[in-house]
């Protein structure tokens, strides 16, 4: 439990990149046994202080107290032997090697002879699973466990190593809503253990759960740091983003039509989804909720084509069209923003002219293909102007710019193909604030001029502030179509967790009339 | 070469908007970096112009452009293959299967020029079995062109029973004549090096200006973003590999038509010099990066050390150490590049 006792303390650190001050005199303190809250957007020095706190960079200057001792920890090894164990959001394990090979990974317990004694460390494995109250066989592969559990794992891990000290980097960002529970429970169980905890995140409403006070960052600086009891959202959210930031959405842009845009019919993929039908009209935002596994990309990548379906059909401005393939769907108008840009949605060594124009090439080419590199300019121009997108050259690689910016070029990309209907499939995810809120008001303009947005979000408030209806899916059941102005998060969890289920057919066509209140979350 | 400076001075501009406020200096040793495989070649040159005597002659340069000239045109079909992200082990084979197709064609009483197609087109369905093992059998690079490798040792050995047949009169026009000579003070510029500078001209400008070469560099950057960018991934990878299939068999009936004869155990390796050769020109084996302009650098700072060594007198064995060296070395820098 929190006592008053600091075990770790950050003074006046400063670390600097090339062209970057990353951390300019920054001051931070860990109780022992409290769950520290470390918020703040994209840049504001937060994984360069955990990178730091774990060993991997070394700080320009200021000091670092651990347990009452001056330390600089030199590499990783160091930092974890000493007590301080990190946990990043891309996980750091072997999928091809069991749950206790992986726990024990570099320091496996031996025989006398020199071999591996697979004996000790699957009861040690257990063991270190106990303690947190999870109950896995440890000779599990790791990749036959969904992301919930591996993570679990990784947990298992530095606690096995007495980490007093744990980092958890955007630890929910792949989590379903119950998974989420789970990870609080444990996390619960091991701060009344007396491990504190430095706890990253972009989801400020999941923090009431769990944390007992929260530092804010911005630009390199530290801004502040309370008791979390003593300080609201909006004030969090304005002193991240050092200004007032009103609303976290933007007022409403667009008036649904009731013109069909887009009717899906009946899609089935075995196992999968099944006999999903839906419309979409034009000038709507429709929200796609469910949990994790419930088949919201699937349903969007079937729909695109990308995905092969056993049954089912797409039917554009009352035509019926035959989608086998992502070319077939971008020429019949349609885009989808896949959920994991850097895997699937970008080029990352590529420049930002190619990306922006990757799926147009068609529209720079001269006869025979040939490029012209004037119309990929121009181009390219037009969408980072439109969507500010910071940038210190059109040809620059990808992969050197910031994730909301990279989320941008992804954007560019569609908006380049002028598609009527956009799917964006977790538009949001890592990205910081004033940035969500540009990508908010953009996607209502597109709205707005006449195209049919999907939008598929773990994030409910996100859901609830943006969409005009929702589906919700429920283990490939569409289980319920609600009016985003007469539902609450409450009723589309109900939905999404398959407690309840709605007539679909009659429940959005008496809804089509409605009109459109900002719905405000409370963070 | 050209095409390869072209491009690095049409990118500074705009990178100086990026880095001038903060650092020229920076710039200027990026600039060198860009350069420094061309800038290798040119202090290799004047190395060996210093130690080896007769090294910087017009005879020797043009022999040295006609031996560079096969690993060079390998080398940029590969580097197609290498930046879709896969590999092209088989053209080492391919070159021996083509070599000796065009030339028992020729005897069979095909026209020369025929049969010469004949044996590039053989190349060309070589690639295009590589890419349809990839795409449709989901095979890995690797393993689809080793087979292809030792499968098309294998034909070229068995159609000839191992045996090197003579080509018929006028088969050696193509790998052996000259234009521009006047006789004893200028031999003339050799056949297979002008096609080595066509494809180095064409493929550059296929690479980097046209919808084909950008979509070579999607698939290998990413390929599933290219596949939901609407890129046909599979018409890509089959393009890429019979391009390489291609190069490799126009390699195959210049050397058939330089030695005048079927060789089905020629060009064995040399699979891997061309590979070598686009990876010291920057080419990544892990795909979406690499030049034409960088290819051919590669092939001539082995080319200029093989003939620069022999020259100077160090033995096959010490070659093979000292490009062996040279692969290693431009790979670290690579890396130690990428780590800035």
């Amino acid at each position: 439990m929190t006592t008053q006792e600091v075990i770790l303390e950050v003074e006046n650190v400063s670390k600097g990149f090339p062209g970057v001050k990353a951390l300019d005199c920054v001051s931070f303190d860990l109780r022992k046994g409290e769950v520290h809250a470390l918020v703040g957007e994209n840049g504001a020095g937060k994984s360069t202080l955990m990178k730091i706190l774990s060993g991997v960079y070394q700080p320009d200057s200021g000091t670092i107290r651990y347990k009452g001792k001056e330390v600089i920890f030199s590499d990783v090894t160091q930092a974890s032997k000493a007590g301080i164990g990190i946990i990043y959001q891309e996980l750091n394990l072997i999928p091809h090697l069991s749950v206790a090979a992986n726990i024990f990974i570099g320091r496996e317990p031996l025989t006398p002879f020199g071999m591996l004694d697979e004996n000790k460390m699957n009861a040690d494995a257990v063991a270190a699973l106990n303690k947190l109250h999870i109950h896995l066989d440890p000779k599990t592969i790791l990749n036959k466990l969904p992301i919930s559990k591996q993570q679990m794992v990784e947990i298992a891990k530095a606690i096995s190593t007495d980490s007093e000290v744990l980092i958890m980097d955007e630890p929910t960002s792949a989590l379903t809503e119950s998974e989420i529970d789970e990870l609080f429970t444990v996390i619960h169980t091991l701060r009344d253990r007396g491990v504190s905890i430095i706890y990253i995140s972009h989801r400020l409403e999941e923090l009431k759960h769990i944390v007992d006070r929260i530092s804010i960052f911005r630009d390199g600086h530290s801004v502040s740091t309370d008791n979390f009891d003593a300080i609201d959202s909006f004030e969090i959210v304005n002193r991240m983003v050092g200004r007032k930031l009103e609303n976290l959405f933007p007022p409403k842009q667009n008036v649904p039509t009731t013109e069909k845009l887009l009717e899906v019919r009946n899609i089935v993929r075995k196992g999968i989804l099944h006999h999903i039908s839906f419309d979409l009209y034009k000038g709507e935002i429709l929200g796609i909720a469910g949990l994790m596994g419930a088949g919201r990309s699937e349903l969007a990548r079937a729909i695109f084509g990308a995905d092969p379906v056993d049954s089912g059909d797409v039917v554009l401005n009352g035509y019926k069209v035959s989608i086998k393939s992502p070319p077939d769907a971008i020429k019949a108008g349609i885009a989808y923003l896949s959920e994991n840009r850097k895997e699937e949605g970008l080029a990352v060594k590529m420049q930002l002219s190619a990306n922006i124009t990757m799926a147009n090439v068609q529209e720079i080419s001269r006869r025979f293909g040939v490029l012209s590199r004037s119309r990929e300019i121009e181009a390219t121009q037009q969408y980072v102007k439109k969507l500010l997108i910071k940038t210190p050259s059109l040809y620059q690689v990808v992969n050197n710019l910031s994730g909301g910016n990279q989320q941008k070029v992804v954007l560019g990309k569609w908006l380049f193909c002028d598609s009527k209907i956009l799917i964006f499939d977790e538009p949001t995810r890592g990205i910081d604030v004033s940035t969500k809120y540009a990508i908010y008001e953009l996607i209502g303009a597109l709205a707005q001029e006449g195209r049919g947005v999907i939008v598929i979000s773990s994030d409910l408030p996100e859901i609830l502030g943006l969409t005009d209806r929702i589906l919700v899916l429920y283990e490939g059941n569409l289980t319920a179509t609600l009016t985003t102005a007469k539902t609450t998060q409450e009723e589309v969890l109900n939905y999404a967790a398959g407690v309840a289920t709605s007539d679909k057919r009659t429940a959005y066509k008496a809804d089509q009339k409605q009109t459109h209140t900002q719905t405000r979350t409370q963070l | 070469m050209s095409e390869r400076m072209t491009e690095t001075i049409k990118k500074e501009p705009s990178e100086i908007k990026g880095t001038v406020g903060q650092n020229g200096g920076v710039l200027l040793i990026r600039t060198l970096e860009k350069f420094l495989p061309f800038v290798a070649v040119i202090v290799l040159f004047i190395i060996f112009s210093l130690t080896a005597r007769n090294f910087f002659t017009i005879r020797s340069i043009l022999s040295l452009a006609l031996q560079t000239s096969a690993i060079t045109i390998m080398g940029i079909g590969v580097t197609f293959a290498i930046i879709t992200g896969g590999i092209d082990l088989s053209i080492g084979s391919v070159i021996a299967l083509t070599g000796t197709v065009a030339v028992m064609v020729a005897r069979a009483g095909v026209p020369i020029w025929t049969s010469m197609i004949v044996g590039v087109g053989v190349g060309s369905v070589c690639g295009l079995l590589n890419g349809l093992m990839i795409t449709k059998l989901k095979l890995p690079p690797f393993i689809a062109t080793l087979g292809m490798m030792m499968i098309a040792r294998g034909v070229a050995l068995t159609i000839t029973n191992a045996a090197a047949y003579p080509a018929p009169e006028g088969f050696g026009g193509l790998g052996n004549g000259t234009i521009l000579g006047t006789g004893q003070k200028f031999p003339g510029i050799p056949i297979p090096v002008l096609i080595m500078i066509a494809v180095a001209i064409i493929f550059a400008f296929i690479l980097t200006k046209t919808r084909i070469g950008r979509y070579t560099f999607a698939v290998g950057s990413n390929e599933e973003a290219a596949r939901l960018s609407g890129i046909k991934i599979k018409q890509v990878k089959h393009v890429a590999y019979i391009i390489s299939g291609s190069l490799a068999g126009l390699v195959g009936i210049i050397l058939a038509s330089r030695m005048v004869t079927s060789q089905p155990n020629s060009a064995s390796g040399y699979e891997l010099n061309a590979i070598a050769a686009a990876v010291i020109g920057g080419t990544s084996l892990m795909g979406g990066v690499g030049t034409v302009g960088g290819t051919v650098v590669g092939s001539f700072i082995i080319g200029i050390l093989t003939v620069g060594l022999t020259m100077a007198g160090a033995n096959y064995y010490m070659q093979q150490i000292v490009i062996g060296l040279v692969v290693v070395g431009a790979v670290a820098i690579d890396q130690l590049r990428a780590r800035k």
